[in-house]
């Protein structure tokens, strides 16, 4: 159990500085996840809490302790690899075992806390097999295995699902989840799904270019973007972002110099939507519709040749090259000033 | 001609679409194929039926049953062949593969001046060998003329014969014979360091599990078919070195005394020096057997169990 601190935190290789002073505090048994795009710095970040990546400047506190000359294995941390990073010449027993190598503890014990672990992955049948035999996500369990029988401070997670197609994905998702949960371990876990991160975080911080844009509880992400690219990055399809002008309580596209920058999510600008207290109301003609199932998503194009996505109800029967028209209820448009991109509010 | 091409496509083909392209791949492999069975392998057959006859190249070959093998048996300068030859096998190989694992393993590990150091020891296994030779022939000559006797001297230890001494010369010729081959090995040694994903080892050190067991318990086992392959080619070498020893004992090649003679050398001065093809034939055979089973022995000891 312990927290990890990133005070003043810089990584630089030789005059290029990749993460510039970033600060975050992750409490005891928090799930944090760094999402950003690749080349933000997030698993930077990662490896230099793990101590694989020497820090230039700042410090990383785990658990009160000043860590950053101190080796990976003095951290009381254990890491999760995007290959999971099994190896191929043992079985999986003595994969998971092999997280106990340098431990102290009797060989009982040892084989007890393997057996415990298999059988909170559902491994136990598994045991005698060598990976070559195991599909994508029992390789990732067997990973994870080898990283629980520790019994670490804290768990890092460096893309593990990068690997596995999408139903095992969302599999594992939930299993880690639950893991969590269930252990009450801190984890620090990196990706570059938004998805991931909204579904599993307890706080999710976003990362770009080496700065921490913003660091929140998902929904807090999602309904209060600090700025463009957060809004745009948390939440699929992405938010719409168009040049706008504001007059008494409505938001309208403008082509000419615009006041902000307004952005709607999709979810919240609907075809055809009719009512009052609406702030932005659009006209374009539909380029493609995806349906769902549920709703259907809605691409269309304005005059001006801005493009937008927009959500109608599932059985809705626009094709190309029909006109549409869109709205979005008062309340759910987000404004950014055009210049800093940052968030000044809503209408 | 279109009309021509689309009746032809119309029709069913002769072929079926599996033998068509069988063709194909044999008449590519048809050139290697017959120069290997002309060339390579109808000789080392027909070695085997030589080597049950006499011939001196002039007469027609005189079937004489086992007498070949029977004399080669019972002659004591064949086992001091025998004998030699596995003493460049036994001896070569380990230390040949220790060392240049040991070097890959550290060579793996620098940047400044890596490439460099790279060229250095593979530079000996493109140099031609009879060259080689003649170079550490002259290292070994007494003092002044030679390097390291020269050394010894300065160093107040007395000189050693190394060519000319029944103990050392066939030491002194396998220690030019591993330095030639080294840089190869380096070289594979190190495309296996290369191919062992950076993740292993990275996982490894947040276990906390030290360099001495990665080693032991990841990078060795990991590196396992690369070090198959070498032993195998390593020890084949060893098996029929030759130019080493013939350049370095040109007065009497394989001496002194046939202390430093390999089975290579014997068959080659049985056929051309004595012109007893028969006899050479046998010794090829013993020869072709020894290969056979020491790489058959190695791939069942390192096999994936």
């Amino acid at each position: 159990m312990a927290t990890i601190q990133l005070n003043k935190l810089t990584k630089a290789y030789g005059k290029a500085e990749v993460i510039h002073g970033i600060d975050l505090d992750i409490p005891d048994g928090e799930f944090v996840v760094f999402v950003g795009p690749s080349g933000c710095g997030k698993s930077t970040t990662l490896r230099m809490i793990a101590g694989l990546e020497e820090v230039s400047g700042g410090d990383i506190t785990i658990g009160g302790r000043r860590v950053n000359e101190v080796d990976p294995k003095q951290r009381d941390i254990a890491m999760v690899f995007q290959n999971y990073a099994i190896y191929p010449h043992m079985s999986v027993r003595q994969n998971i075992a092999f997280g106990l190598y340098t431990s102290k503890l009797s060989k009982e014990e040892k084989a007890k806390r393997v057996e415990a672990a298999a059988e909170t992955l559902g491994l136990t049948a598994l045991l005698e097999r060598r990976p070559s035999a195991l599909s994508g996500g029992q390789r990732q369990r067997v990973a994870i295995g080898r990283a629980m029988v520790r019994n670490p401070a804290a768990f890092l997670f460096d893309e593990p699902l990068s690997n596995l197609d999408a139903q095992l994905r969302a599999q594992m998702r939930i299993e880690i989840k639950a893991l969590h949960q269930r252990l009450g371990t801190t984890i620090a876990y990196v990706t570059h799904d938004q998805v991931e991160a909204m579904t599993m975080a307890d706080r999710i911080v976003v990362m770009r270019d080496g700065h921490i844009l913003q660091a929140a509880p998902p929904m807090e992400i999602y309904d209060n973007p600090v700025d463009i690219f957060t809004a745009r990055f948390i939440g699929t399809p992405s938010m719409n972002i168009f040049p706008a002008r504001q007059a008494d309580g409505q938001v309208s596209l403008t082509d000419g110099a615009p006041s902000v920058m307004a952005g709607v999510r999709p979810q919240d600008l609907k075809v055809a939507a009719t009512g009052t207290g609406m702030a932005v109301s659009l006209e374009g003609v539909v380029t493609v519709t995806e349906p769902l199932g549920h709703e259907t998503l809605v691409h269309f194009s304005t005059r001006g040749g801005h493009d937008f996505i927009a959500t109608a109800p599932g059985h809705f029967g626009a094709s190309p090259g029909d006109t549409v028209q869109a709205q979005a209820a008062a309340g759910t448009v987000h404004l950014f000033d055009p210049v800093s991109e940052k968030a000044v509010g809503r209408a | 001609m279109a009309f021509d091409d689309t009746t032809r496509a119309a029709r069913a083909p002769r072929l079926n679409m599996r033998t068509r392209r069988a063709l194909w791949v044999w008449a590519f492999l048809a050139l290697p194929v017959l120069f290997y069975g002309v060339i390579r392998f109808y000789p080392t057959l027909d070695a085997f039926r030589l080597s049950f006859t006499n011939w001196n190249l002039m007469s027609p070959p005189k079937f004489i049953g086992l007498q070949n093998y029977r004399e080669m048996f019972a002659s004591p300068d064949f086992w001091q062949v025998f004998r030699n030859t596995f003493a460049y096998l036994i001896i070569g190989t380990p230390i040949s593969l220790l060392l240049s694992f040991t070097v890959a393993y550290f060579l793996d590990r620098i940047r400044f001046g890596h490439a460099f150091l790279r060229a250095l020891y593979f530079l000996p296994y493109i140099t031609t060998a009879s060259a080689m030779a003649w170079v550490w022939r002259w290292f070994y000559q007494p003092a002044p003329t030679g390097v390291i006797n020269s050394v010894l001297g300065a160093m107040g230890i007395g000189g050693m014969d190394f060519l000319r001494s029944t103990t050392w010369a066939l030491p002194s010729i396998m220690v030019t014979a591993i330095w030639a081959g080294l840089g190869f090995q380096v070289i594979i040694f190190m495309a296996g360091l290369r191919s062992i994903p950076q993740t292993y080892y990275e996982a490894a050190r947040i276990d906390g599990v030290g360099d001495w067991a990665i080693l032991r318990k990841i990078t060795l086992p990991l590196l396992k078919p690369t070090t198959v392959f070498l032993v195998v080619f390593s020890s084949i070498g060893f098996l029929r070195i030759f130019d080493q020893v013939y350049n370095m004992t040109t007065n009497d090649p394989g001496g002194p005394l046939g202390s430093t003679k390999p089975l290579v050398l014997m068959i080659y001065q049985t056929a051309f020096n004595s012109y007893q093809m028969g006899a050479a034939a046998a010794q090829t055979v013993v020869l072709f057997t020894i290969l056979l089973l020491i790489s058959l022995l190695q791939l069942w000891i390192l096999r994936n169990r």
